[in-house]
């Protein structure tokens, strides 16, 4: 049985050009997309699996010069299996390189989903806590504000309190001054008793010349002008005892005035000092508040964009999906085509066209491979990556 | 109480992305190799607000999976949204068919994704 190598091969070769074009399209899909990814190797690998099937299939059409060359270029019974023997051959290494490079790749690609989902829920936790503490800028903005504008009022309240007990003590030392008043005209008083013991002492005196001029009937007058005397004496030393106390006091009550003039003046600079020095640590601390919610800020932003370039990479590794959708139907293809190419062989049955190719698209899952295919496969009726169709 | 949402789908890093979408959307995720793996989660599960679920998977491919949910009196009312990379018109009439709500065609963007799981979860 004798069947024509050039056309078995040319239905081979027009019918294995859409997969191979898929497995080559896909590989470098994988390789452009895995660009400056540390497992750029796997993706290598795919690349040089898809690139192997595709120069084994071309070496195998391109085998048999003699029967391209000459019109009627044929093969007989025991070349066409041996032929088979190698087509087996071939295809049990395609599709086991293309396992081992799919197995890979899903085993980094997982690991590296696995690394990304990890890094998004730490950026989603430090974007809640965040959330938690600051909660929105503009409330953060707002709780400073009332912060410091209640740290400034309780400081302003502390040097209100300490105004008010500077003044308290003004009037006190104000009522001071007035006893230091009535201390003066205590002392007044005090030599005025003075003044009046000295006279009553001359009067005495007068009383006992006269009690002697009267003779013996002046003699008890004399008494009582003696007692008097007495008195008087004992008056004016009582009046200066109390002058000199008064003084004493007069001038222990100056000179405490005189400090409580001078603190007071200090306590008025203090306070001046005091709320300059407040006014100054709320702009501080404000400043500084200020600083920090700002480089919070910038690390919210920051975080932020990091989150959704992460989220975008992590959406983007669904070609991983689609990369091996489109490789399990190359396999299966390859099994299924040299499953049949024997059996083709030894009958020299070349299958018919339309067949061939209905049999090359069986599992066809994406756009992409039947675009690859060269015909549409049927209506679309969604495109990838647009809204939901509801039924 | 956080809503339960079953994803099926044969990629591990597809569930990932999915699983990860949903639950930063608040819900709660389940998740399944294949339609075989989902059906035991089902029995063994108290209530799945929604399923999410590719088409092509070993074993118990998606339309298959959808058609035993469908005939199973404890979850036929369940939502079942459809996430594959098929686009073809005649695909999508099999799962609406089947009773899918929604069907969403790889690559899909979370944020539509979560849109149609909000628009279709059970209270």
């Amino acid at each position: 049985m004798v069947v024509s190598a050039r056309r078995l091969l040319s239905v081979f070769h027009t019918g294995a050009g859409p997969w191979i074009a898929s497995a080559i399209g896909t590989a470098s899909l994988g390789a452009l997309l895995a660009a400056g990814l540390r497992d750029a190797v796997i993706w290598a690998c795919v690349a040089a699996a898809a690139a192997s099937l595709a120069m084994g299939v071309r070496t195998l059409l391109r085998g048999r010069p003699q029967a391209d060359a000459g019109a009627a270029g044929s093969v007989s019974p025991g070349e066409g299996a041996a032929l088979a023997e190698r087509l087996v051959t071939a295809r049990d290494l395609w599709t086991t390189h293309l396992g081992t490079a799919q197995r890979e790749m899903r085993e980094a690609t997982d690991e590296l989903l696995g690394a990304f989902a990890a890094i998004l829920q730490q950026l989603d936790a430090i974007t809640a806590g965040d959330a938690t503490s600051g909660r929105a800028d503009g409330a953060a903005l707002e709780d400073r504000a009332a912060v410091l504008a209640r740290c400034e009022t309780d400081l302003r309240g502390l040097l209100v309190h300490f105004g008010e007990f500077v003044r308290s003590r003004d009037e006190v030392l104000r009522d001071v001054q007035g006893l230091e008043d009535a201390s003066s005209g205590l002392r007044e008083m005090a030599e005025d008793v003075d003044k009046l013991a000295r006279q009553t002492n001359l009067l005495s005196i007068n009383a006992a010349i006269e009690a002697a001029r009267a003779g013996p009937s002046g003699r008890g007058f004399a008494v009582v002008a003696g007692e008097v005397r007495r008195l008087s004496a004992e008056s004016g030393d009582t009046g200066r005892r109390i002058g000199d106390t008064v003084r004493r006091f007069g001038e222990r009550m100056h000179g405490a005035l005189q400090q409580a003039a001078a603190r007071g003046a200090a306590d008025e600079q203090a306070i001046r000092q005091s709320e300059s020095t407040n006014t100054a640590v709320v702009g501080e601390v404000e400043g500084a508040v200020g600083g920090l919610q700002q480089r919070a800020d910038d690390l919210r932003a920051r975080g932020e964009a990091v989150r959704l370039q992460v989220e975008q990479l992590m959406v983007s590794f669904q070609f991983q999906d689609r990369v091996h959708q489109i490789l399990d139907q190359v396999v299966a293809s390859i099994d299924e085509a040299l499953r049949t190419l024997p059996d083709a062989l030894a009958r020299g049955h070349v299958p018919p066209q339309s067949e061939w190719a209905e049999m090359l698209s069986k599992g066809y899952t994406t756009h992409e491979q039947r675009s690859a295919h060269g015909s549409a496969g049927g209506a679309t009726a969604a495109a990838p990556g647009t809204a939901a169709v509801f039924f | 109480m956080a809503k339960t949402i079953l994803i099926v789908d044969d990629s591990g890093s597809l569930r990932t992305v999915v699983n990860l979408s949903l639950t930063r959307a608040g819900y709660q995720v389940v998740e399944a190799g294949d339609g075989q793996e989902a059906l035991e989660r089902l029995k063994k599960l108290d209530k799945v607000h929604l399923i999410v679920s590719d088409v092509n998977m070993p074993r118990m491919d998606g339309i298959t999976f959808l058609k035993q949910v469908k005939a199973d009196p404890r979850t036929k009312f369940t939502p079942v949204v459809m996430l594959t990379t098929e686009n073809q018109a005649e695909k999508m009439e099999q799962g609406r068919a089947a009773g899918a709500k929604a069907w969403i065609v790889k690559p899909f963007s979370p944020p539509t994704l979560v849109d149609a799981v909000s628009k279709l979860v059970l209270p």
